[in-house]
């Protein structure tokens, strides 16, 4: 349908650069999360898209042309936005046939394309009805609706599912995907729910002020974030983070935890001998017997369950907090005294100062170091 | 297909950019206003101008002296003194008879509303016609108010017509039009405030007069700032309800600013000294609006940043 | 306040009686004028009770008065049209002009677009005069003088700054995202001003128009100087006519009756908007 192209963006409101220098390729039928803390310059990017606001510097081309000067009613992108912006005063029938009247379609075409959109959107029972009169749930579904009842080749949605309730937003999350990809529209979606950035995106490009900090699929994002930050945005329960200060011997490069030598034989040389912070994903973890090659000694605190998982807070000997997972119904430990073991080719190394991630690679050893 | 879509919504033919549209939206206001304004600067060159309606032949620049001469004019002196006792008396006695007023109504009752809205009819009514209103009460042949005032024992009291009680008169009209202005704001404002603080001070039995001073008029003060500087400006250069009344008079009783400009123009057709007056009393109310303005835009603000 | 006591219930109503009463019975006292002949009004002391005769607004209306000496013209019926002219088309043209730049102001924060807002604003400040007298030297030559045109372009002067300052709030309240839904689903910025802002703002600019009104009725001073008396409005004619029939006290009273009637009237089918619009949006919040 359309790709998207972004050469170089800069938005500045007043002294302030919201955008600096941003360059960015959404390819035909790809649905690319922006996803990032509020104020990291998501909404400002959609609304560059969709033509309401200028950038100041830099172009943007959809399918290969270049809208830049274009008003936003030349550009034929659909939007859903965050707050809805239904038109208060019109029904939701007449606010979801508002693109289709701008195309000048027969009455009979505008009826037949608002309530099939709207069918599909399970909300033809309150089309009567004005913006007022309806919950959030169909207040989104209009806006959405509206959206993508002209099936624009470019669909930009606004963080659509922020203001409805947790299990519309659970329900939504399933259903859009497929919704989308029915479309076969190119789709731009805003996101701070790194849970629906991974369920929707087919990559995702995580933002923060104004630049991208790394673009990637979501897997990438998760096993290869490119920095502390980003590690910590992406899992739930969050990732540990522990200060380290890696080292060589003949063996390779590893880290002492809790007194516990763990080589991490595919760690980049870069960080040898530099004030890091190794990530460790709490399912990263498992509970071992004692004696087992590189167990660190925990004291088990407390266990609580997350969803399909069940979540460990143990502290190490040194006195750190650590996060374990496991899926519900597998065996652990719930108090007392514990080993656990490092999955290290999960291991994540970062340099402290920076929080950069250390080497583009960080391929570790299978076997985990033994102890000292 | 995609591509002939959006090619066949590219924009045909004649096209505003956006830069250009808001500058076109608002220039028709702004060249009306512009017609308008070419007024204000002859102005001020005419207060620099020996410049008299009857003698055209005489106009030329005198440069300051139309203003130098104010200092030891006495008229200009009894101008400046009534239109600041006008404002400065028909202000405070607005703001506590209309603050007193609004105290009164502040519960919110079928009764209070009626009358709150029958309050808007004064204010509502030109100020001229009031003024008219006034001098048709206070006639010595038969008004109403002239008959009260001899049952009260002030026989003959001649209200606007005698320069003792002209001030008076003219004060009264005003307040009653303008009082139910400051009223109805400060109204909004005392129903516009919190509760709480006055539950938590009636359950402490804190004294009803520490309530009103610690809690209420601190609370009250940003619509009390307002009502009283828009009152501030309307009433120095008040023109409508003293003109109507008395023409300034009787003698120059009553000859504020605007009515002593309006009769230098057309009576003396004294162009330089009127414009002269203009300008002095321009830089008042400049001056006050200014702080007004300020204080405004900062409410506003905060209005806004609260809703 | 469950502890008011029966003193303080009295002291209050005594209060509020007296409120009513001076605010109402100038208003009262000169209706009840106007239905009363020349022989009641003089007598002393005032009469409550009277016999009513509508031959005061019928002298107004018909513009004839017949008094002992002979046939009086009144030319009241033309002052009060001219009100009404005046005021309407005054307050047509600053919509015209007030509303699309109010939305210019409110929407695209233009380069020197505050500055500009606030000269407007400046004018609601200024003194009358100060730009008067010039004007009516001006007029003359421009042969505007005494002309509805020029009186409607003066009349700017009240109107057009009232209404950009409310209207500009109210379109201001809109969310923005709400033209951009609009204009994205592809309608021009008009389409989207007409479809959206316009009835978006639409109680605004009916309150905004309505105190337009109201002003440009009440004004005195425009008309003073620059219109003569067959193009003058009632709030100048009703003093015209004071001194020149002298003594119609009946007539006169009709005749302000008259003249306050629609304003009064208009206030308070409107009276919910007037705080807002009276301080110009000022304590909105």
């Amino acid at each position: 349908m359309a790709s998207l192209e972004l050469r170089n963006i800069v938005k500045r409101y007043k002294s302030q650069t919201v955008l600096d220098n941003l360059s960015l390729t959404v390819a035909d039928g790809e649905t690319l999360v922006l996803f990032g803390p509020s104020g990291a310059g998501k909404t400002v990017l959609l609304r560059l898209v969709a033509g309401v606001i200028d950038p100041d510097e830099g172009k943007i081309l959809i399918g290969g042309e270049d809208m830049t000067d274009l008003d936003a009613e030349f550009r034929g992108v659909g939007m859903a936005f965050q707050n809805f912006a239904l038109f208060p005063h019109m029904t939701a029938f007449d606010n979801i046939a508002t693109p289709l009247q701008a195309k000048h379609s027969s009455q009979g075409t505008i009826k037949t394309g608002v309530e099939s959109v709207a069918k599909l959107l399970k909300i033809g029972h309150v089309l009567s009805h004005k913006p007022r009169a309806l919950s959030n749930g169909q207040k989104q579904r209009t806006a959405l609706a509206r959206a993508l009842v002209g099936s624009p080749p470019l669909l930009l949605l606004d963080d659509p599912l922020r203001n409805v309730d947790a299990k519309l937003r659970f329900e939504m999350r399933l259903e859009l995907p497929r919704l989308l990809a029915d479309r076969g529209a190119t789709v731009i979606y805003v996101t701070q729910d790194y849970k629906e950035a991974m369920a929707l995106g087919d990559r995702i490009a995580v933002m923060s002020q104004g630049v991208v900090k790394q673009l990637g699929t979501p897997e990438q994002i998760y096993r290869e974030p490119a920095n502390v930050e980003i590690a910590r945005l992406f899992g739930d329960p969050t990732i540990n983070l522990l200060d380290v200060k890696p080292s060589r011997d003949a063996k390779g490069i590893y880290v002492g935890l809790s007194n516990v030598q763990v080589h991490l034989a595919g760690a980049h040389e870069a960080a040898v001998g530099r004030d890091c912070v190794i990530g460790l994903r709490p399912e990263a973890l498992a509970f071992v017997d004692e004696g087992t090659p590189g167990a660190i000694p925990v004291t088990v605190e407390a266990e609580t369950p997350l969803n399909e998982k069940i979540v460990t807070l143990a502290r190490t000997v040194r006195g750190r907090e650590i996060l374990v997972s496991r899926p519900s119904g597998t065996p652990g430990q719930s108090e007392g005294r514990a080993h656990i073991a490092v999955d290290s080719k999960s291991a994540l190394l970062f340099d402290r100062a920076s929080g950069e991630r250390i080497g583009s690679k960080n391929v570790v050893n299978l076997r985990s170091g033994e102890a000292a | 297909m995609t591509a002939a879509t959006i090619q066949r919504n590219r924009p045909s033919g004649f096209r505003i950019s956006k830069r250009v549209l808001p500058y076109l939206l608002s220039l028709p206001a702004l060249l009306v206003c512009i017609g308008i304004l070419i007024p204000f600067f002859t102005s001020v060159v005419y207060s620099f101008q020996r410049y008299r309606l009857s003698q055209p032949w005489a106009r030329q620049f005198n440069w300051g002296d139309n203003y130098i001469s104010f200092f030891t004019d006495p008229k200009f002196w009894n101008t400046l003194q009534v239109s600041l006792l006008y404002a400065g008396i028909t202000v405070v006695l607005e703001l506590l008879l209309g603050l007193g007023i609004a105290m009164l109504l502040q519960k919110r009752s079928t009764l209070n509303n009626f009358i709150s809205i029958m309050l808007l009819m004064p204010l509502m009514t030109a100020p001229a016609l009031a003024a008219l209103m006034w001098k048709l009460m206070t006639n010595p042949g038969f008004g109403v108010l002239s008959y009260l005032a001899s049952l009260i024992g002030l026989q003959d009291f001649r209200w606007a017509s005698s320069p003792s009680t002209a001030l008076l008169t003219v004060v009264l009209v005003d307040i009653w039009v303008y009082t139910p202005f400051i009223m109805i704001l400060l109204l909004a404002g005392l129903r516009s405030l919190p509760t709480q603080p006055f539950e938590a001070a009636a359950l402490d039995g804190v004294p009803r007069s520490f309530v009103f001073f610690r809690i209420t008029l601190p609370m009250l003060t940003p619509y009390i700032l307002t009502a009283t500087l828009f009152r501030l400006l309307d009433s120095i250069q008040q023109f409508d309800i003293i003109y109507a009344m008395t023409q300034g008079g009787p003698g120059d009783t009553l000859t504020v600013f605007q009515v002593e400009a309006y009769l230098n123009f057309f009576q003396s057709t004294n162009v330089g000294r009127s414009a002269a007056l203009m300008i002095i009393l321009w830089a008042i109310t400049y001056f006050l609006s200014n702080i007004f303005i300020k204080n405004w835009l900062r409410l506003r603000e905060r209005a806004r940043g609260q809703a | 306040m469950e502890h008011t006591s029966l003193l303080e219930r009295i002291l209050r109503g005594i209060a509020l009686a007296l409120v009513v009463i001076f605010f109402m019975f100038p208003i009262v006292w000169i209706l009840m004028m106007s239905f009363q002949t020349n022989e009641t009004i003089l007598r002393i002391p005032p009469q409550l009770v009277f016999e009513p005769t509508l031959a005061n607004y019928t002298a107004l209306i018909t513009g004839k008065l017949m008094t002992a000496a002979g046939t009086l013209d009144i030319a009241f019926m033309r002052n009060l049209c001219n009100s009404v002219f005046l005021s309407v088309t005054s307050v047509a043209v600053a919509l015209l002009l007030g509303v699309p730049a109010a939305y210019a102001f409110a929407r695209h924060k233009f380069r020197g677009s505050e500055d500009i807002a606030f000269t407007l604003l400046s004018f609601r400040f200024a003194p009358a005069l100060l730009v008067l007298l010039p004007l009516t030297l001006y007029f003359q030559k421009l042969g505007l003088a005494n002309t509805y045109i020029g009186l409607i372009w003066v009349y700017q002067l009240i109107c057009l700054p009232l209404i950009l300052w409310i209207v500009r709030g109210y379109f201001e309240d809109i969310p923005a995202d709400i033209e951009y839904a609009y204009r994205i689903a592809g309608h021009s910025w008009f389409a989207t001003f007409r479809k959206i802002a316009l009835p978006l703002a639409g109680p605004g600019i009916a309150a905004a128009g309505l105190l337009a009104f109201i002003f440009a009725w009440n004004n005195f001073v425009f008309a003073l100087v620059l219109a003569s008396a067959d193009k003058q409005p009632v709030t100048v004619g009703a003093l015209a006519f004071i001194t020149s029939s002298g003594i119609q006290y009946g007539q006169i009273s009709a005749a302000i009756v008259l003249s306050i009637t629609p304003t009064l009237a208009l206030a308070l089918y409107a009276q919910r908007y007037l705080v807002e619009g009276l301080s110009l949006g000022a304590v909105k919040g």
